[in-house]
């Protein structure tokens, strides 16, 4: 062994310590795609598959021989769930490594700090996640649904006969903009269906919070109060969502007491998770693992290959909705980018109107060039014993989406 | 108000129970395959079907509710499949062939409906399978659990269901418990007297639903009419609100100490090695994390090795964590803090390295996913104890984890000579070394016992949040926090301060959210360090 003097070792600490922020590689003839998933911090677990998912589809694309004759080169990143080094690391992307476009974020925080970095430079931001809309701006491009298209049909279902004929509401967020902006606009929208303003109470705790004894408490209480059935609307985000159900299951509530709506709620989420008592609590998204189709088939295998094969870090039989909306704009990006005929961010918005892709949930997606969200369907999932969700409801067709609220 | 047809219904239903005795045969009106057939259809079959046969469970003959039992089960684990003549049961979700509901022949499943439950479907399912459980269940055991969903949902069961469950009952605490739920149900009966035992059975177990129910009375016509129906109200209502309350307190002192206890686990190992070597380790929630890696390693063997003890995992975890994580601690100490003691910002630097390094590592090799534990009986789910206040047992071994924890250590720091010398470093390291106490080494053990009481944590947190290699993270602040607020180098001053933090939050939570509470905790902090800067327990030393 080689005798370790205290300079050295502080070298080598240091080394150690400083994040590598951008792992760049080079060649000739490549188009650059930037990706801003952090790889450590609380959103980890779940962002950091995105990074993999986007890499996958690029491989996709340059085994058909790339986009208008280049090679995709994939740049990843590590924001490390710090909002404000989104901001940066897309600067960064944008300006020395002149991405084309950039695909990121799942907290609707991290969205909102790079939103002037895409404005000023022109970029072109993918964004995964399902979020609160009332939000359209020309450089994002917005993949996953906006509530009209996803929590209100999960509300109407578990309002209805099908669902409970829930009549209060406990709403459970993490304190930032994505739930204080859900929850507005489901109080607008109760409000105008003439609910009282006493059926409902919202509760917010900080991130990453994990001590839920007293909130699943008063949630008992409040659904023992009489006005009718109560449900949970859980906001809360990252590792708050396991911790939560493992403390509502613990203390004996279940779901057909008081159904847990869990609109950040995916399959990756219970992993850990003993589920036999939490078998019928809800969430919804624009894709289930459990969708039917031959597509869906195909991508479950491929991601199982790819793992694989480049030896991923994440589960090889867990696939989530941001995934998969993160693989579909990809590939949207390639097409409208091939439509183009150029990779020059306002030519290729141009050829954004009228796109339409195939994706792995079985529902066609589709652009109109009035803005830059996407059609995409809506499921309905519930909890299973194999920490999966099976299909409980799904629309028949993929609505149009509504950027603003009218509810809040 | 009577309701006549109830009462009617009530009439009839007791006739076909005296038949029954009769002439059993002639109860045989359960229409198997039409059964089968609303399991089969739509939402609303799903729930005709078990509704009727709640309805109907008071008079059906055992072999139709045990077939009943028998579907409903499959229907709600999905192993039933509906095939377009019948239904078939699966041994499990997907198998290939199945036995066919009425005639139990074995088929191949050729690409059948796989019903999915909705949550109203589902609650009257659970409903449904209570009441077969309750009835037909072989042991108490069985139909106590089923007792227990009934309990839940009793609006919904007739009391023929209840009477006929009380009469066939042998275990005599089961029996007492029915005939309680049965006499609860009977709050809306038009016999006075009835109504009253109904009001005193509903307040001999309350909770927040209970209170709910006998408020709803208040604005019965009887409340104001009848004294003696006023009078029992009264008593059962302030008997139940005083239970809650109590119940609610309980609640809160018990969270108050589970989340203390978690403080306290994390920031134990922290209170020796700042308070010990003014170390600041910012790698100690990492070897929380290590610990918790060590116990599931400890999971994994015992699957391999000894699947027959795998309950007994967390036992024999508690001290390979200990050992696994004292010796990181110990390699990390001698490796770099040794070189760092004179440097007290370079060495905060260096734990952090370590940090960054640990958690890299760990996601490297294992992956970044939340590990699968496999949650004793002793670790998962709770028991209401009074009211509403539920004892969680996670909870409950973690606060018995962290008791034991601050005895061991005070014997330790107290009672043993390797205790001594830590208190002799700890109080004057300069005469400890004159007086020829080899520092370096005890400095060593210390370091290597700090690291082993935060493996100690990994373990007790293992049943209660998610395990995965950034979990350490959060726990940092809060311990430094409870370290500084106790009293550097005061392993009670930690005691005292993860038990007042963690009460305070607990406390001001409900009134002002969570969110809110943390801050008015961190500012509270502030302020009395602002007065009394060495914490609540300050240790005397020269420096």
């Amino acid at each position: 062994m080689t005798h370790l003097t205290r300079r050295s070792f502080v070298g080598t600490a240091a080394l150690l310590a400083a994040p590598a922020l951008i792992r760049p590689s080079f060649a000739a003839d490549t188009v650059k795609l930037g990706c801003l998933f952090s790889s450590s911090g609380t959103m980890a677990n779940l962002e950091g598959r995105l990074n993999h998912v986007v890499r996958m589809a690029a491989d996709e694309l340059n085994g058909r021989g790339g986009v208008n004759g280049r090679q995709i080169e994939v740049v990843t990143s590590d924001p490390a769930s710090d909002w404000p080094l989104y901001a940066q690391v897309g600067r960064q992307m944008l300006q020395q490594d002149k991405v084309a476009a950039l695909f990121g974020c799942w907290t609707s925080v991290s969205r909102k700090s790079v939103l002037p970095v895409v404005e000023q430079n022109d970029g072109l931001l993918f964004y995964p996640l399902h979020f609160e809309g009332d939000e359209n701006s020309k450089n994002v491009v917005y993949m996953n649904s906006p509530p009209a298209s996803s929590v209100l049909p999960a509300v109407d279902y578990l309002m209805g006969q099908d669902g409970v004929g829930a009549k209060r509401f406990f709403m459970i967020g993490s304190d930032y903009v994505w739930p204080r902006t859900i929850n507005k606009q489901l109080k607008g929208y109760w409000k105008s269906k003439g609910i009282p303003e006493s059926a409902w109470r919202e509760e917010y705790v900080p991130f990453g919070f994990s001590n839920f004894q007293t909130l699943v408490n008063q949630v008992r209480s409040f659904a023992s109060q009489p006005g009718g059935q109560a449900i949970v609307v859980l906001t809360v985000v990252g590792s708050s969502i396991p911790d939560f159900l493992r403390e509502f299951a613990n203390q004996g509530i279940s779901a057909t007491d008081v159904p847990i709506l869990g609109l950040d709620m995916v399959e990756a989420d219970l992993e850990g998770l003993d589920t036999g008592k939490l078998v019928g609590h809800l969430n919804c998204w624009a894709y289930l693992q459990a969708a039917k189709g031959e597509r869906n088939q195909k991508f479950l295998a491929d991601w199982a290959a790819y793992v694989k094969a480049k030896n991923v870090p994440f589960s090889a039989d867990t696939v989530i909705d941001p995934m998969v909306s993160a693989y579909d704009s990809v590939h949207l990006w390639a097409l409208a980018a091939a439509k183009a005929g150029s990779f020059a961010v306002p030519e290729v918005r141009k050829a954004f109107a009228g796109l339409s892709f195939d994706d792995p949930s079985g529902y066609t997606l589709t652009m109109t060039g009035e803005n830059n969200y996407v059609s995409r369907g809506v499921f309905i999932g519930s909890v299973n014993e194999k920490r999966g969700f099976d299909v409980l409801w799904q629309s028949p067709n993929a609505p149009k989406p509504v950027p603003f609220s009218p509810y809040g | 108000m009577a309701d006549p047809k109830r009462s009617l219904l009530r009439a009839v239903l007791a006739l076909c129970w005296l038949g029954l005795w009769a002439v059993p045969s002639s109860a045989a009106a359960f229409d198997r395959a039409a059964f089968a057939q609303d399991l089969c259809g739509d939402g609303a079959a799903q729930v005709r079907g078990a509704e009727d046969l709640v309805k109907a469970g008071g008079v059906l003959p055992a072999d139709d509710l045990a077939y009943a039992g028998r579907l409903l089960g499959a229907l709600a684990e999905r192993r039933l499949t509906c095939p377009a003549d019948g239904a078939l049961l699966l041994d499990r979700p997907g198998a290939p062939e199945g036995h066919d509901a009425l005639t139990s022949a074995v088929r191949p499943v050729a690409d059948a409906r796989a019903p999915v439950l909705g949550l109203r479907q589902r609650a009257a399912v659970e409903t449904a399978r209570g009441v077969v459980a309750l009835l037909t269940g072989p042991d108490p055991a069985t139909r106590g659990a089923g007792l227990s969903v009934v309990e839940r949902r009793v609006a919904t069961v007739p009391a023929a269901v209840l009477d006929r469950a009380r009469d066939a009952e042998t275990d005599a605490g089961l029996k007492a418990t029915i005939a309680g739920l049965a006499q609860a149900a009977a709050l809306s009966s038009p016999d006075p007297a009835r109504r009253r035992a109904a009001i005193a059975a509903v307040a001999a177990s309350p909770s927040g639903a209970a209170e709910a129910r006998l408020t709803a009375l208040k604005s019965d016509p009887a409340y104001t009419a009848d004294p003696a129906f006023r009078a029992a109200l009264d008593a059962g209502l302030s008997r139940v609100t005083r239970a809650v309350t109590i119940g609610d307190g309980l609640a809160v002192l018990y969270n108050g100490l589970s989340f203390a206890s978690i403080l306290f686990m994390a920031a134990a190992g922290l209170a020796i090695i700042f308070g010990l070597m003014g170390v600041i380790n910012l790698a100690q929630g990492e070897f929380i994390m290590l610990g918790a890696y060590a116990t599931y390693g400890v999971q994994e063997a015992f699957r391999r090795l000894a699947p027959g003890l795998l309950d007994l995992y967390l036992v024999a975890a508690i001290p390979v964590a200990f050992l696994a994580v004292a010796l990181v601690g110990i390699v990390v100490e001698a490796l770099i803090l040794r070189h760092l003691y004179r440097r007290p910002l370079m060495s905060l630097l260096a734990t952090w390295a370590v940090s960054l390094f640990l958690v890299n590592l760990v996601r490297v090799t294992v992956g970044t996913q939340n590990l699968q534990f496999i949650m004793p009986a002793y670790v998962s789910g709770g028991v209401p104890l009074y009211a509403d206040f539920v004892v969680t047992w996670n909870r409950l071994f973690a606060i018995g984890f962290a008791a034991a924890t601050v005895v061991l250590t005070l014997l330790i720091l107290r009672r043993t000579p390797l205790g001594l010398d830590i208190r002799a470093v700890t109080q004057n390291r300069d005469m400890a070394a004159c007086l020829g106490l080899p520092t370096r080494r005890v400095d060593r053990l210390a370091f290597g016992l700090g690291s082993g009481l935060a493996g100690l944590a990994g373990v007790a947190l293992c049943p209660i949040y998610s395990v995965n290699p950034g979990m350490g993270s959060g726990f940092i602040v809060d311990s430094f926090m409870v370290v500084v607020l106790g009293g550097v180098g005061s392993l009670l001053g930690t005691l005292v301060a993860a038990l007042g933090i963690g009460g305070a939050n607990v406390l001001i939570e409900p009134i002002s959210g969570a969110v809110a509470a943390k801050v008015i905790v961190l500012v509270g902090i502030i302020l009395f360090l602002q007065r009394r800067p060495e914490g609540l327990f300050a240790v005397r030393r020269r420096r």
